[in-house]
This record gives C-alpha cells, sequence and structure tokens, in this order.
C-alpha cells in the first residue's frame, strides 16, 4: 500500500512536471489506438450489419416463411396467412409470389430484327402493394414515379438496377434496360406468355431484391405466370417490437406451420456470405487494430525508456535514500497507465458522443449497404481492457529495465 | 557502529582489473564525525559507498549497528538505507520532480509515516536547514547551496543512525560550504554520526577523526 502511494505521488509529479505538449502527444497517440482498436473494425463490421438491416428490413423481414426444399411454393399458403391473422405478435407480413421473367425494352423501336435485343432476365415480385408497403416500406424506395396501388393493372414497379441509367455506375456487372422512363412500355414473357406493363415507378435500394427486382401486383401476377392455386414463394413477417422474433417462430412451429414451409428467423435465414463478410471484417478490424496496438506498446515503451533512462540517476538516489523497486517501477506503470486511460477515455467519447451519432444520421455510403458504426459495451470494454494491460506492459519493462540497474552505476552515470 | 575489515573493492573491464580498496579496516564508533580524506583516485569515495551500502565489496566484512549488511539481498539493504542510514550527495541529487518539502517527505512516507505526518516532519528538517518558506520550491527554483541544505534535510529527517556525506561542499562556493560544514557540525554536536569524504582539509574543522587514504589504502589517522 506504501509503495502504491508513493509510487502514483512519483508518478503524478512526473507527469505534472512534464512538457505538456509531450503529454498532449502521448495521449493523442493513445486516443488514435483506441479509435483504430474499435471504430475501424466497428465500421468495418457496421458496413456489413448495416447491409444486413437493410435485408431485414426491406427484404426477409424479422421472420421468412419459404417453400420446403422439396416444394416448388409454399404449400397451403392461404391455410397458413389465415393462422399468422391470428397472432398478435405479428405487426405485419407480406406474401409475395416469385417467377424469373425476360423483360424487353425498346421493342416497337427496333429496326434490325437481326441485332441485339434490349433484355434483362429478372425476378417478378407478385405483391399486395399496401401490405408490403407496411411490412418493408417499399414505397420509401420510389425514386421515380409512383407506387403501385391494388387495383393497378397493366403498371410495373422496376429496380434501379434493371435500368442502364441508374445500372451504369457498375459497368457490365448487371445486364440493363436502355431509355426506360416512367411511362414507358415494356414486355414481360414467361415460356410463350408476354404481356406489356407500364414502368409506374421506379425503386432504388441497397438490397439486390429489391433493386434488381420488379414488382406488379399480385392479381397480375397470377394472371400472368398461372398461379392459380395461390401458392405463395415467400411469406415476410414483421413482429412487434416488444418481442422477439424466436418465441414468434416457436409458436409457429407449435402451431405445425412447418409441416408445410420452412419457417426462418432472420438470422437463421441470413445469406452465409453475409455472415462470412462480416466474421472476415472482424477479423480484418482486429488485425488493423492489433497493428495499431503493437505501434502504440512501442510508443509507450520508448517514451518510457528514454524518460527512465534521462532519469536514471534520480533512479539510483530513490535508491540509495531507500525507495523501493517495485515503488519506482509503479511510477513508471502510473505513467503508462494515465495516458491509456485518458487516452482511451477520450477516444470513449469521441467514439460514442460524436462517430456514432454522426454515422447513424450519415450511413457510410457502401455501394452494397448503408454502413453504420457497430460498437458494443463489452467489445469496447475488453478492447480497452487489452490497450490498458499492453500499456502497462510497455510501461513497466523499460522502468523495471532501469530500475534493476546497481544503484550506484545508476548514482555515477556508470 | 561500523566494523569494516579488509573491504577489498575490484573493478573489471575486459582485460583490465583494477584494484580500488585494496584491504580497509575502518572502525567508526557512534557519535563520530570523521572525515575521510585523500587525493583523486585514493578511494575514498569508493570507500564511502562500501560503508554506506551503496555497493557490495569485492572482498571483506561489514557490520553496521551489529548487522552483517553483506549477508542481505538488495531489497533487504534498501530498506536497511531507508531505516539506518542518510545521504548527503556531491551534487544534491534531489528528484526534479518534487518540490523540496516532497523530495524530504519521500523517504518518511516509504517509513510508514502518514502524509501529515511526513509533512510536519520534513518542514521541521527544512526549518533545521534554513529553508523556512521554501517548502515548496522545486529544486530547479534553488539555488546550489539551498538544494544541498534540502538535500541535508531529507538525510536528517528521518533520524537516521549514520549520514554519509560524499563531498557535500563540492559544487558549493565558499560561504556555501561553510554554511553545509557549520550544519553538520551542529548535527554532531547533537548526537549525529557522520561519515564524509572530502579533499578539501578546511571543511574538516567540525571533524574529531580525520582518515586519510592513499592508492586504495588507509595510510593515515588523525583525531582532533
Amino acid at each position: 500500500m506504501r509503495s502504491i502511494r508513493i509510487g502514483l505521488l512519483l508518478g503524478l509529479r512526473q507527469i505534472q512536471r512534464a512538457n505538456i505538449w509531450t503529454n498532449v502527444l502521448i495521449i493523442f497517440v493513445m486516443t488514435l489506438t483506441f479509435l483504430n482498436l474499435i471504430a475501424v473494425s466497428g465500421i468495418l463490421v457496421g458496413l456489413i450489419v448495416g447491409s444486413e438491416r437493410a435485408f431485414r428490413q426491406q427484404a426477409i423481414g424479422d421472420i421468412m416463411i419459404s417453400p420446403k426444399p422439396e416444394e416448388a411454393h409454399i404449400v397451403n399458403t392461404q391455410d397458413i396467412v389465415r393462422t399468422l391473422n391470428n397472432y398478435p405478435d405479428i405487426e405485419n407480413f407480406t406474401v409475395r409470389y416469385i417467377e424469373n421473367a425476360k423483360v424487353e425494352a425498346n421493342y416497337k423501336e427496333r429496326r434490325d430484327l437481326t441485332g441485339e435485343r434490349d433484355v434483362v432476365t429478372t425476378r417478378i415480385r407478385g405483391i399486395d402493394p399496401e401490405i408490403e408497403n407496411k411490412t418493408t416500406g417499399l414505397s420509401s424506395r420510389v425514386i421515380e414515379g409512383e407506387y403501385l396501388s391494388s387495383d393497378d393493372q397493366g403498371a410495373i414497379l422496376v429496380g434501379s438496377l434493371t435500368l442502364e441509367k441508374y445500372a451504369s455506375g457498375f459497368g457490365d456487372a448487371f445486364d440493363s434496360l436502355s431509355n426506360v422512363s416512367i411511362g414507358d412500355t415494356i414486355r414481360v414473357t414467361v415460356g410463350n406468355a408476354s404481356k406489356e406493363f407500364k414502368v409506374k415507378g421506379v425503386v432504388r435500394s441497397k438490397v439486390e431484391d429489391v433493386s434488381m427486382g420488379m414488382f406488379i401486383p399480385e392479381k397480375e401476377f397470377r394472371r400472368l405466370f398461372g398461379r392459380f392455386d395461390r401458392n405463395a414463394d415467400q411469406i415476410a413477417v414483421r413482429v412487434s417490437h416488444s418481442v422477439s422474433e424466436d418465441v414468434v417462430k416457436a409458436h409457429m412451429l407449435s402451431d405445425g406451420i412447418d409441416e408445410y414451409a420452412k419457417v426462418e428467423t432472420f438470422v437463421e435465414g441470413m445469406p452465409k456470405f453475409l455472415t462470412d463478410i462480416k466474421n472476415t471484417f472482424n477479423i480484418l478490424g482486429t488485425f488493423i487494430g492489433s497493428i495499431g496496438l503493437v505501434v502504440a506498446s512501442i510508443t509507450i515503451f520508448i517514451i518510457i525508456f528514454i524518460n527512465a533512462l534521462s532519469r536514471r540517476r534520480h533512479i539510483g538516489i530513490l535508491k540509495a535514500v531507500g525507495i523501493e523497486r517495485r515503488t519506482i517501477e509503479l511510477a513508471y506503470v502510473a505513467q503508462a497507465a494515465f495516458y491509456a486511460v485518458v487516452g482511451s477515455a477520450i477516444g470513449a467519447l469521441i467514439t460514442y458522443a460524436v462517430l456514432v451519432p454522426y454515422v447513424d444520421l450519415h450511413p457510410i455510403n457502401f455501394p452494397f449497404s448503408d454502413g453504420i458504426l457497430v460498437v458494443d459495451t463489452f467489445t469496447t470494454l475488453s478492447r480497452t481492457g487489452i490497450l490498458l494491460l499492453v500499456t502497462l506492459a510497455a510501461g513497466f519493462v523499460p522502468a523495471w529495465l532501469i530500475a534493476r540497474q546497481n544503484t550506484l552505476n545508476s548514482i555515477l552515470g556508470r | 557502529m561500523i566494523t569494516a575489515r579488509n573491504i577489498h573493492r575490484t573493478f573489471t573491464s575486459g582485460d583490465i582489473v583494477t584494484h580500488v580498496l585494496k584491504g580497509v579496516d575502518v572502525d567508526i564508533a557512534e557519535g563520530e564525525f570523521v572525515a575521510i580524506m585523500g587525493k583523486s583516485g585514493a578511494g575514498k569515495s569508493t570507500l564511502l559507498y562500501q560503508l554506506s551500502v551503496l555497493d557490495r565489496p569485492t572482498k571483506g566484512t561489514l557490520m553496521i549497528d551489529g548487522v552483517d549488511v553483506l549477508a542481505l539481498d538488495e531489497s533487504e539493504q534498501t530498506s536497511f538505507r531507508l531505516n539506518t542510514l542518510g545521504f548527503v550527495f556531491q551534487d544534491y541529487a534531489l528528484v526534479p520532480d518534487l518540490t523540496s518539502r516532497e523530495n524530504v517527505m519521500i523517504p518518511l512516507l516509504m517509513r510508514g509515516m502518514t502524509w501529515v505526518q511526513a509533512k510536519d516532519v520534513a518542514v521541521e528538517a527544512l526549518d533545521a536547514v534554513g529553508l523556512k518558506g521554501k517548502y515548496e520550491n522545486l529544486p530547479s527554483q534553488l539555488s546550489g547551496g539551498e538544494q544541498q541544505r534540502a538535500s541535508i534535510a531529507r538525510a536528517i529527517a528521518g533520524k537516521p543512525k549514520i549520514l554519509f556525506a560524499d563531498e557535500p561542499t563540492a559544487n558549493l562556493d565558499t560561504f556555501s560550504g561553510d554554511q553545509v560544514i557549520k550544519l553538520l557540525g551542529e548535527l554532531h554536536k547533537n548526537g549525529q554520526t557522520i561519515v564524509m569524504v572530502t579533499h578539501e582539509p578546511e571543511y574538516t574543522s567540525e571533524c574529531n577523526r580525520i582518515i586519510e587514504m592513499e592508492d586504495g589504502l588507509i595510510t593515515g589517522e588523525r583525531k582532533k
């Protein structure tokens, strides 16, 4: 206890008497190290979490009901719909019919019949526009024209990446339709059946299911594709905030919905590549953070080493007058701890008070997601703990190296 | 109080072996003020370092206040110095980050005194060496003579059994040097055992015994 008290006093006085700009510089380095540890990996992971959130919000909902592997569609869809209508914990759910189709544009203006046709293959979704909007907010993604209404006939909502003017930024990554504007007619072909639709609106999203697909009212869809059994392909369920999707899923399973369809929560239904990318980014962030940690520990080591070396004589004198070696070592460890704690505190303040709110308001515009900054308390605390431990070690080692030297040699500088 | 027998100290640097102390016997009684004198290179400071447990002789035995100090490990020697010995160095050796009062307080706190106790004792010691009102001054804000007096205050505040002084006047002007010697003389009159190294005969006026050294050996002793 005595050693701790005197060690802290010596450490405190060294900090107080040190050059203010030296202290500022060291704390700045520690703050950057903290941000490197917490914010960099948080941003990398946030790119994927942003993508996951959008995917959940705009595509698969909290629970996704889809066909069983051996079935083409969800068997007994209408029974399932009736069952879901009785669930108090479900806010909304949207039933979707999905088929692949060829969509052609500019066929009326086409003069050279041997030339290349302006055609894309895409997924057409038959939806109830109002219910879909309540569940996924699809109408808010409209960037041109208007959203569909339930009684629309011959109207289609197209994903922005199916149109050349929006897809051109991605180079030749996607096939797209050129010169298509609101009100233009495009032709949807399924097998030998074709039907013309007028483009009513364009939707843009960073969720591929939205931006690369097309939407028509379900009645038209069923007529076009001959889906008269009303067995759907997806039911995206939005549960109320007060209940976990796992609870609702368990309820569905107990009602036997899984006999007719596959029931997955958002986490279970998330594409594996997203989880893999998230894990990879997490490792990458940790790796980048670790480099920062090593740089910071070397910085602290050098600073404390130079500090202790320049005070070698005073260390010898303190030992000569009876101050224990561990007390002197503690003084330097306390110094290092001060820099780490203050640097981390400033870093945490910047992260939680500035970066997180700012990135929430202004997400990082990544081509496939709106990236957010993901920082959780456990990660922050554990990485701050690691930073503190590494800094303490980096402060202790040079102090130990100098303080263990012969007392008289230290005093006489030999 | 101090009994040193056949003290040898050898320094080795590569193939070169230097015998600085070549078998020194010293006895110092309680209450003595002993000056160790000699020319530069005679080994007087090296002898002081052995007697004050700052260095370990290559050979010999050393008993201080009934303790075989050479049998103690590093930590025990540090504790022994804290509780039994006081030091005044040639260049004051104050910790530059601490005020004069804190410099005096540090060994007292290490001894287990409370902050308030250590503060009171430190102020008393600083007053005793004539540094009243300069408690909050950093060493850089004190003159050389004042720094040496602060150093003496640090050495005596814990009431050590033996006070060692290594050329305490070497860096001081005549006036400050006289003041320091006068101060040591007053401490001696109050019963303090003092062992001082000096090469200036005029500063031995307060001593009651002078040990003369040459080439690593004691060549003479004078009582005053």
